[in-house]
């Protein structure tokens, strides 16, 4: 055999080889599950919690202290304790339809379209988010830009056509425990608008989650909601026929 | 002498004088008549746009009325402590406070605006009381009753006695909610009003918008609205810096484009009576000046002065003019009085018309103004004098002789 | 003929009074034609744009989709657009669809009022779409593009190029969204336009609720104001006998402008009554003093044999040749007043700010005359029937005159 075809072929095998296993991740990350993990840490397949919310605006500072049910992704019912107030008023979320029970005057209001866009309680919350926060990887492609020793970088990018309002949301996930420590929110032009930051860790049966959330609109500096859960339980006996009107309005 | 000479000649020919005198009367009559209800017309635009709603002035934070922010308010007793109270041309005096909610319905809610007022204040400033179809404003001032539109109350499918829930975002950041209960329906022709305002007393508003005695705004009405802008520069002055008091041309600035256009049009018209009258009291005069020739003549020609003739003339024509003025306001002042009592009815032919901010009644009306009397009055005697004064200067300046032949 | 030739005759012994009252009675009627025209013309243009913003001239609706606005009576369109279109007189067919929504930013959020539009249609006709540049446009009924208006745009805190999310009730009760993107800006000027417009594909916007080829409303746009009625009884052949869809003239459908037309139309009237009173005063005026200073002249006629219907007919033909040379001329003058101010027309640029509204509706500031040969000649007319009937009480005395009585006057 010739000596310059075979060395031809060696390098043209090896480089090919080099190619081949430099396009395989050093180990396969599932983003998306991770990323699943994080917006359902409050979720499980069903929960409760006792919750307390601190609100504070350019106009107002609020202190509440709620019970709020969950079932997977779908069904949320939420119903206020304190202040005595606005003790009862409670809030149903079926998938992406939301009522208000109004205990001083007895009714149930469905949320019209026109006021999704309106703040939750007061809060930095809206009553959009809470339809549509937890659908993450349905509206963006989710992509692992960063990893240090600590923490992992997951940059989500709105899929074309997707009918969101962010041009690019960042999370950051610590390793061990898997907690999110932060998220941010950017506009179009990638200014940050919105921070989201987690923390106070603990263990709660076999999970591990981060107890308070802090939302910091951005161009309001003065402006914060933080969300502390009081107690978390998971996995309980509950199913749709739960989150029903009758229920909203039931103390 | 000279006068009892004119008299003379003038009660000589009756018929001449008489004839002159009614084509000027009945001329000059009409023509304040004209301006009577064009007047009226203009008065009904402006009152509709402001007497409905948004009053002649407005005390405000500076810029509450550009984005109606729930947070730019006041304290309710803000007018009394600022305002001199010496103020005899502001008429009426309203406190307001504003939310925007909805209306909410089994399965649909209807967003609306809620206005806080107290019923006897509210009622000196705006004329909703004049448009009920049922019912009345709340008479508990401390109640929950409230006055809705006719459009509303449809869409609501409401009657008087019926509840409703009203719910908003509180001052606090609360939901606010809360009953209302029907009192009274409104129909202005107006749908911004009757498709979406609820009116409901002041402290029932402030409870549950949680913004205890505070308010918004301060509506006031004036003697005279055409005085606002001048009242509200004398009073701004007088309060603190982020306060300030609008008048009805800031508020409603289409308002005020469509007055400076409808002048323009009224002026073209009023000129054009000013010259159809002017021209035929001239028509008439002018000849019966110039059919007197022939006795001019004759008197020059027995030693009367050019210059004497002149002034005889111009007296007759002064006497003449008085005596037509006199009768001709009269009649037209009368007749303004029947179209300001009465009017004429187009309800048959033509709805309610919605227009720059106001709404204009379908009916013809007029109102009195100086001006509708003073200057027709004065253009009268100018054109009597005018139509006198040529042929006069005319017949002065002839030859006796030619004058005498003329026929 | 005779008489005719005396009458004529008669009219110019007193050349100053006859040229006086002649120019009156013209210059009233040049007055009251060419004042009309104009608001003729000023309507005609305000008409034109306030269908051509609105609904247009006839518009097509569900049942009562007018008064009540609900959602609920919408109606599939089918052919009807085009089928329509096909109508002689139809300049274009607008199919809209309204849709309540909330409009969100990555900042704020609004609710709003969605219209879905066929763009191409919607280009041609819509004014406030005018102002557009060539690119500014909704590019197809499916795209994402978006014209919003400018108010609204600083509201939400977005430019145009940025993208946005609407939000609706669909019609199996659930709320849908879509990303939509700003591709161009509306500014009118009028406040309620620039801070509510938003302006999106049909195809895009059933996509929200679920109504894919459905419509609200049908808007008709006519080539001539006039053929309005005609085309109403064409269109209402072709609409589907079995559903409750009509056909609604523009004066029902935009009721405010049609008012504020018929309103300002009315004082109109009023006006030119008076002035023609007035003129008939002077009339009646030269006429009495014409027969008064005959006297002497009529007692001989009657002397030497005249019948006093001879002179009562003598005096109301004086009356109708003046009558009719006024008309003639006043017809002159007031053609060339119109022929004016159709061609020139008057600016109120200067006089008054950018936009005026009008019953709804924005004011061209250049008032322009528009030809009413028909109310001219009814004018002349009337005028002519003034004269005779002012003419009527001075015959009447010229009537009873004695020969004697007449003969001793002066």
């Amino acid at each position: 055999m010739n000596t310059e075809y075979a060395a031809r072929i060696l390098s043209t095998l090896l480089l090919t080889s080099v190619l081949l296993l430099s396009a395989l991740p050093a180990f396969a990350l599932d983003v998306e599950a991770l990323i699943r993990q994080v917006e359902q840490q409050y979720m499980g397949a069903s929960s409760r919690a006792l919750s307390s919310m601190q609100v504070k605006t350019s106009h107002w500072d609020r202190s509440l202290e709620m019970e709020a049910w969950s079932l997977d992704r779908d069904y949320f019912l939420v119903r206020i304790i304190e202040p005595a107030k606005e003790r009862d008023v409670a809030t149903l979320k079926r998938y992406r339809e939301v009522w208000n029970y109004l205990p001083k005057v007895d009714r149930v209001i469905k949320v019209p379209p026109s006021m999704m866009g309106g703040s939750w309680m007061g809060s930095h919350i809206t009553n959009d988010d809470l339809v549509k926060a937890n659908h993450i990887e349905k509206d963006y492609n989710l992509r692992l830009i960063e990893e240090t020793e600590t923490d992992f970088i997951v940059e989500c990018l709105p899929k074309t056509d997707a009918a969101v309002v962010w041009g690019k949301i960042i999370y950051k996930i610590n390793k061990t425990p898997q907690v999110p420590v932060r998220v941010d929110y950017y506009d179009e032009e990638m200014v940050r608008v919105r921070e989201i930051h987690f923390d106070d860790v603990q263990q709660i049966g076999d999970r591990i989650v981060p107890m308070r959330l802090t939302v910091l609109p951005l161009e309001k500096p003065d402006e914060q909601t933080i969300l502390h859960y009081r107690k978390l339980v998971f996995d309980l006996p509950i199913d749709e026929t739960y989150f029903s009107l009758r229920n909203l309005k039931k103390p | 002498m000279l006068l009892t000479l004119a008299f003379r000649n003038l009660w000589r020919n009756r018929r001449r004088t008489l004839l002159t005198l009614s084509a000027m009367v009945v001329s000059a009559a009409l023509l304040i008549l004209a301006l009577g209800v064009f007047s009226g017309m203009f008065r009904d635009m402006l009152a509709s746009a402001t007497e409905q709603y948004y009053g002649h002035l407005v005390l405000a934070h500076a810029d509450y009325h550009e984005r109606r922010d729930l947070f730019a308010h006041l304290d309710e007793n803000i007018a009394s402590r600022y305002l001199p109270s010496d103020n005899t041309a502001i008429t009426g005096v309203s406190p307001r406070l504003r939310s925007f909610g909805l209306i909410s319905l089994a399965e649909t809610s209807q967003p609306v605006e809620v206005l806080g007022i107290i019923p006897a204040r509210e009622q000196q400033v705006t004329s909703l009381q004049t448009k009920l179809i049922a019912g009345g404003y709340p008479a508990d001032e401390a109640g929950n009753g409230a006055l809705i539109g006719q459009g509303l109350a449809r869409r609501l499918r409401v009657r008087t006695g019926d509840e409703m829930v009203f719910v908003t975002q509180a001052a606090d950041g609360s939901i606010g909610n809360d009953l209302l209960i029907v009192t009274g329906i409104f129909a202005t022709g107006d749908s911004r009003n009757d498709n979406n305002l609820v009116l409901a007393p002041l402290k029932w508003v402030q409870q549950i918008l949680v913004l205890p005695g505070r308010i918004h705004e301060v509506a006031m009405t004036l003697a005279d609205p055409m005085l606002a802008a001048p009242t509200a520069d004398r009073l701004n002055p007088h309060l603190p810096d982020n306060v300030a008091i609008l008048d009805w041309g800031d508020l409603l600035p289409e308002m005020r484009e469509v007055i400076a256009a409808y002048d323009v049009s009224r002026m073209i018209i009023v000129t054009i009576l000013y010259l159809a009258t002017g021209l035929g009291i001239l028509n008439t005069f002018f000849m019966s000046v110039m059919e007197r020739t022939r006795e001019f003549g004759i008197l020059m020609a027995q030693g009367m002065r050019p210059w004497t003739i002149r002034s005889l003339i111009l007296l007759e024509t002064c006497i003449l003019g008085c005596i037509a003025l006199a009768i001709g306001l009269t009649c037209g002042a009368a007749m303004t009085l029947y179209m300001q009592q009465v009017g004429v009815d187009l309800a048959e032919y033509i709805t309610p018309v919605t227009y720059a901010g106001g709404t204009i009644l379908p009916r013809l009306h007029a109102v009195f103004e100086a001006g509708n009397f003073f200057v027709p009055a004065g253009m009268l005697l100018l054109v009597s004098l005018l139509a006198g004064f040529l042929p006069a200067n005319r017949a002065a300046r002839l030859d006796p002789v030619q004058a005498v032949r003329e026929v | 003929m005779d008489l005719f030739k005396l009458a004529w005759k008669n009219i110019w012994r007193n050349r100053r009074r006859t040229i006086i009252t002649l120019t009156a009675i013209a210059f009233s009627i040049m007055l009251v034609q060419a004042v009309h025209n104009l608001s003729y013309g000023v309507y005609a243009g305000m008409v034109d744009s306030g269908v051509r913003a609105g609904s247009g001239h006839i518009a097509v609706y569900r049942n009562n989709y007018l008064e009540s606005r609900d959602e609920i009576l919408h109606f599939r369109d089918g052919s009807l657009v085009d089928d329509i279109a096909m109508i002689d007189g139809v300049e274009q067919v607008l199919p809209r669809l309204y849709i309540p929504a909330l409009a969100q930013s990555s900042r704020e959020s609004r609710g709003v009022l969605l219209i879905g539009v066929d763009p191409a249609r919607e280009r041609q006709i819509n004014p406030f779409l005018k102002a557009l540049p060539a690119d500014g446009m909704i590019r197809s009924a499916d795209s994402r593009d978006a014209v919003v208006g400018s108010r609204l745009l600083n509201e939400l805190q977005i430019r145009p190029g940025q993208k946005f999310v609407v939000t609706a009730q669909h019609e199996d009760g659930t709320l849908h969204s879509e990303l939509l993107r700003v591709r161009g800006v509306v500014s009118s000027g009028m406040k309620d336009i620039d801070s509510s417009l938003i302006l999106v594909g049909r195809g895009r916007a059933a996509l929200l609720t679920g109504n894919s080829g459905s419509v609200h409303e049908l808007a008709v746009i006519l080539s001539d104001a006039r053929l309005e009625k005609t085309v109403h009884r064409q269109i209402a052949a072709k609409l589907p006998a079995d559903q409750d869809i009509l056909a609604v003239s523009w004066e029902k459908a935009m009721p405010n402008l049609a008012n504020a037309i018929k309103l300002d139309y009315a004082s109109q009237k009023f006006i030119f009554i008076i002035i023609l009173l007035i003129v008939t005063i002077g009339v009646i005026n030269t006429l009495l003093m014409s027969v008064m200073e005959r006297m002497r002249e009529f007692g001989v006629i009657l002397a030497i044999g005249s019948k006093p219907m001879t002179l009562r007919t003598l005096i109301m033909l004086e009356a109708v040749i003046m009558g009719l040379l006024a008309a003639a001329i006043g017809t002159i003058l007031g053609s060339l007043a119109t022929w004016y101010l159709v061609a020139v027309g008057i600016d109120l640029a200067e006089l008054v700010p950018d936009t005026l509204e009008f019953g709804g509706v924005v004011f061209d500031p250049v008032m322009r005359a528009s030809w009413d040969p028909a109310w001219m000649i009814r004018i002349a007319v009337y005028v002519v029937c003034l004269t005779l009937a002012a003419a009527a009480y001075p015959a009447i005395k010229a009537g009873r005159i004695t020969p004697v009585e007449g003969m001793r006057h002066h």
